[in-house]
């Protein structure tokens, strides 16, 4: 179909998030657009979804961290950040959400609020709390591995 | 703003951990609040000055019937900044807000928990402040959320008819929890609160630890008696 004028194209705003998750987490962009859509709709219902009018345009997510940028309607930015607070776990991995910052064009939303690449993470044993643990490494966190589960931790704790 | 949080032991993540986090998410301090049987060891001035945010050390109180939980906030009132009850049945509510020992009533509409305009007005006098918790709002879903949504309504309308004040907090058990001020801002907007109620309940518990601070510290002798040197006259 041809394309709108001007005027009558949908205007976007540009939500640049920063996903933090265990080392063990791992899904796609399918799967977090899915399960973003989830959020939205037991949030905002299905009238409110379609006015927030969420799609995720960039994903990257490896060994736990990554970033998204998740596109939505002017004038919707608060209700889609409501919608990304409330997203607690992605394909049942437990996940950290976070708006970094709101733009107008994709570029300048990456170039702004995106840092990339994400450090890489380093496999080594800690002691944590008298024990011998393997841990995951990156930036100063520390994910230590027990039992099970994994405890988040940071060079203090070590 | 601050948030109050429970940490390792108590939660998936360490004192440190959620400093770090928290700090990134742009909060001004936390309060470590684990229940009263998990407690976390860590040094609050350590983690502070690494990560440039405050920390300070509170505790949940958690007790099946009010008499224990009377003798825990004796326990712990004196050695920590920020007493809260583990509120959510109306024996636990009632007893919170009728001692002014305590800071914030925790979670009052959790489980069986019930708030009616007498605990309101009791809160309100002696200064104990209610928790919204949007915990149950982000993490969980269907019945459980909208019940949870009904509790936050009911207690916002008690709370705004009785002028009671209030917090408000995620809930956070680990760093992933956390959610930066502006984002729990926007959850409440979808739930009825203003930008300014929820903005208020955060900065609440920074004005709870401010207060209590300067009445744990040694120039502090009544409510509006110090003790100051005599140099300072000049």
């Amino acid at each position: 179909m041809k394309h709108l004028p001007k005027h009558l194209q949908p205007r976007w705003r540009y939500l640049a998030v920063e996903l933090e998750g265990w080392p063990d987490a791992s899904f796609g962009r399918g799967t977090f657009q899915r399960d973003l859509w989830f959020a939205a709709q037991n949030l905002v219902g299905d009238t409110g979804s379609a006015e927030v009018d969420l799609s995720v345009l960039r994903f990257a997510f490896e060994d736990g961290a990554g970033h998204a940028i998740v596109r939505a309607r002017r004038g919707e930015t608060d209700r889609a950040r409501a919608v990304l607070a409330c997203l607690d776990a992605v394909d049942g991995d437990e996940v950290g959400v976070r708006v970094r910052g709101v733009s107008g064009t994709v570029r300048a939303c990456e170039e702004k609020y995106i840092r990339s690449p994400p450090e890489p993470t380093d496999q080594r044993n800690v002691v944590f709390e008298n024990a011998e643990r393997r841990a995951v490494a990156r930036d100063g966190r520390i994910d230590v591995r027990t039992d099970d589960a994994f405890v988040g931790a940071t060079e203090l704790d070590l | 703003m601050f948030e109050a949080v429970h940490a390792h032991p108590d939660g998936a993540a360490t004192v440190a951990r959620h400093a770090k986090t928290a700090a990134e998410y742009g909060f001004d301090g936390i309060v470590v609040r684990n229940h009263g049987d998990a407690l976390a060891e860590f040094d609050a001035e350590e983690v502070a000055d690494r990560y440039d945010v405050d920390v300070v050390e509170g505790v949940e109180v958690r007790a099946d019937d009010p008499s224990r939980a009377s003798g825990f906030v004796g326990n712990h009132r004196d050695s920590r900044t920020v007493v809260a009850v583990h509120g959510g049945t109306d024996a636990i509510n009632r007893f919170a807000v009728e001692q002014p020992a305590v800071d914030v009533l925790a979670h009052p509409m959790a489980g069986d928990g019930d708030v009616n305009h007498v605990i309101a007005n009791a809160a309100a006098e002696n200064g104990v402040r209610f928790e919204f918790s949007f915990r149950r709002v982000l993490r969980a879903d269907g019945g459980q959320r909208v019940q949870a949504i009904r509790g936050l309504r009911k207690l916002r309308e008690l709370v705004e008819d009785a002028d009671a004040p209030y917090v408000v907090s995620a809930g956070p058990r680990s760093h992933l929890h956390l959610r930066a001020p502006r984002d729990l801002v926007a959850v409440g907007e979808t739930l009825g609160f203003t930008a300014e109620q929820v903005e208020t309940g955060l900065a609440e518990w920074g004005r709870i630890v401010e207060r209590n601070r300067r009445i744990q510290g040694d120039s502090f002798v009544e409510p509006g008696v110090y003790r100051a040197s005599v140099d300072d006259e000049e």
